[in-house]
């Protein structure tokens, strides 16, 4: 059985499953069990947002995920096992948007392994999300640049991990 | 030589078929980003070059830097900042 979950959900294909998630990470062997969960929220910078519509270029975005449970299980494993899941298409208020859930021995490594993965899906993953507010605007969300420090053009800020997007959850 | 670039996030509300197709002088990633601002320029009033500078280029595989040899295939996604999760 392999230690890596991952895939990409159309909304038309239903909703992102926790629960199914945290049987995946389970083990009799893994005492801690952690889980982030990312739904949409109903207000961002003031503006009341209806819904939001992710996009994607899949193919890339999956290699992100794989790599990034690849690197949580050479730092926290060997005994780790990974979930990482995303919503495409045009979620409401309140659906889930990304699950990423980690199973290990014990709780720290889970905790590690769970908030190493996330990061990576938010500030990696080719994905982009287009909020729709209230007033019948919509905008797509400011982001993470992915060009890297070779192309001319730079990093719109660093990356550490406790900046606040756009609409983080 | 002949690039179809797939467009994502912002790009994709200039150009609603999702994609375009470029003839691009070089064989560099970096000509490609020259094709694409000269036919964006042309082509989409509402571009931004702003946005084109902190985009990036893909193949499937990985990312593509400046240097990098565009794939054989000609097959490209431009991928501006994202914002996942």
């Amino acid at each position: 059985m392999s230690d890596l979950e991952h895939f990409v959900r159309d909304v038309s294909e239903g909703a992102l499953d926790p629960a199914a998630a945290l049987d995946f990470v389970s083990d009799p062997g893994f005492g801690g069990i952690t889980m982030f969960v990312g739904k949409v929220r109903d207000l961002n910078h003031g503006r009341r947002v209806l819904g939001v519509s992710y996009d994607m270029f899949d193919p890339l975005a999956l290699k992100v995920f794989e790599r990034a449970a690849a690197e949580a299980t050479a730092r926290f494993g060997p005994r780790v096992r990974v979930h990482v899941s995303h919503a495409k298409g045009r979620l409401g208020v309140g659906d889930i948007a990304v699950v990423v859930a980690a199973g290990t021995p014990h709780r720290d490594e889970a905790f590690r392994a769970a908030r190493a993965v996330i990061e990576a899906v938010k500030h990696e993953a080719p994905i982009w999300k287009q909020e729709h507010y209230e007033d019948g605007d919509s905008v797509w969300s400011e982001g993470c640049s992915l060009c890297g420090g070779d192309a001319g053009p730079s990093h719109e800020h660093d990356h550490d991990h406790d900046h606040d997007h756009d609409h983080d959850h | 030589m002949r690039v179809e670039l797939s467009l994502f996030g912002a790009f994709r509300d200039l150009e609603p078929r999702g994609s375009v197709a470029l003839d691009v002088d070089g064989e560099r990633v970096r000509d490609l980003r020259v094709a694409l601002e000269a036919h964006a320029s042309a082509r989409w009033p509402a571009f931004q070059p702003g946005l084109l500078a902190v985009s990036a280029f893909a193949s499937e595989e990985s990312i593509l830097r400046e240097d990098d040899r565009l794939p054989a295939d000609g097959k490209v996604a431009i991928l501006p900042p994202v914002s996942g999760g």
